[in-house]
């Protein structure tokens, strides 16, 4: 493997990290595309995208009491919101206050749910 | 003598909790980047934690190591203007804290301007041993002691046994360090079906400067479409008795180990854990002073 392609191999990974479903991700690769990834653990790779996601909520809790408010108020809605807002924002904040701004951001933006406060 | 470490994590109750734990040690580890903020024009500032740690650190007159989770080594192309807003930071911060030496995590988390945080995997190439390398020089410009831990990966492109070579050649930079993470290594056989001890012997244990031991829970059965519980790196619980056995049989065997880290996340911390801790704590002593 001398001449692997690191860049598009981690393109193509985080892609399939932050999709809404990583399988119907990886499935949905060209061949070389998903020769960069596999063979890999289903399960595992599932498992990666959960915590990508659940790191990106805690981040969110940390740098926004207006988004933990919603979350305590309303755990369902929120859920959905936190679900919709990771499939359709790209994940460009590493800190909690960065991350708070990109929530609200779409929260106010045309078509995001409104949060009750 | 090999030091005895513990976490300091960004949480107050946490910090309130094991502060009468904290004197039991020699070394404070503090992840850096849970101590900074973006001021919103492209510098890292210090967040209301960094006082807190030095002020603890001061107090206690502790010294401190820096393990970071988001400079991500094994970037194939990292963000120029980010890597040198980093590490005018982390130079602050080693003025600041003394850091002995700055680990970060074998993987990548920086892919094309999208912060992942957790580490993906690496293939087991050169190009990747490469950057990682190219990594661990940048950062040497700023502490000359430098390493990574190996990560956890929940899936991995080839064989697990494999990566502990493919670290020998990201570790072939002088002064460059293995953080050899015992939970780590044990819950990704316990997930990928390998021998730890397999792995762990493979391993350049002459480069280990620092161990990790941490407890870790299994997810949720219904997390997974096919039911299947994960040991995860959640650092929540008590050490596993498997990760004391290979701590009290591995730790004899690195040659340069400096220091043997608990680990604890914040927001796991309760009052009745404060006993537990202080138990693992003084066992942790017991391994160091053997």
């Amino acid at each position: 493997m001398t001449n692997f392609d690191l860049e598009s191999y981690e393109r193509v990974m985080a892609s399939v990290l932050i999709a809404p479903d990583p399988i119907v991700a990886l499935d949905a690769l060209d061949a070389d595309e998903r020769a960069l990834l596999e063979p890999i653990d289903h399960d595992g790779l599932r498992m990666a995208a959960l915590l990508v996601a659940r790191l990106r909520f805690e981040r969110l809790m940390h740098g926004s009491a207006r988004a933990g408010e919603w979350f305590e108020s309303d755990p369902r809605a929120f859920t959905q919101a936190f679900k919709r807002y990771h499939a359709s924002v790209p994940p460009l904040s590493t800190f909690p206050l960065d991350e708070a701004r990109a929530f609200e951001a779409w929260v106010t933006s045309d078509g995001a749910p409104r949060s009750p406060a | 003598m090999i030091a005895l470490a513990f976490t300091l994590q960004p949480e107050e109750r946490y910090l309130e909790l094991t502060a009468p734990l904290h004197e039991l040690v020699d070394v404070f580890e503090i992840c850096p980047e849970t101590t900074w903020r973006s001021d919103g024009a492209g510098r890292l500032i210090p967040n209301g934690f960094h006082a807190m740690f030095l002020a603890r650190a001061t107090e206690l007159d502790k010294r401190c190591i820096a393990h970071g989770v988001a400079f991500s080594l094994g970037s194939a192309r990292p963000d120029p203007a980010r890597r040198a807003q980093w590490l005018e930071r982390i130079r602050e911060d080693r003025a600041t804290f003394g850091f002995e030496w700055y680990t970060d995590h074998l993987g990548a988390t920086e892919i094309d301007g999208q912060s992942l945080v957790l580490p993906l995997p690496l293939p087991h190439v050169d190009a990747a041993a490469e950057r990682v390398r190219a990594s661990l020089s940048a950062l040497q410009s700023v502490v000359p002691d430098v390493g990574f831990e190996n990560s956890v990966f929940y899936a991995q492109k080839g064989n697990p046994l494999d990566e502990p070579d493919f670290i020998a050649s990201c570790l072939s930079v002088p002064r460059s360090h293995l953080l050899l993470d015992l939970h780590n290594v044990w819950m990704t056989a316990a997930n990928a079906g390998f021998d730890p001890e397999r792995y762990i012997e493979r391993l350049p244990l002459e480069r280990v400067i620092e161990i990790h031991i941490s407890g870790g829970n299994v997810s949720d059965p219904a997390w997974l479409p096919s039911g299947r519980a994960m040991r995860l790196d959640s650092h929540d619980t008590a050490v596993h008795e498997d990760v004391w056995a290979l701590a009290e049989r591995w730790i004899p065997r690195c040659p340069n180990l400096r220091a043997l880290t608990l680990e604890r996340m914040e927001g796991t911390v309760e009052e009745d854990d404060v006993a537990l801790l202080r138990e693992e704590l003084r066992r942790a002593r017991k391994l160091v002073s053997a």
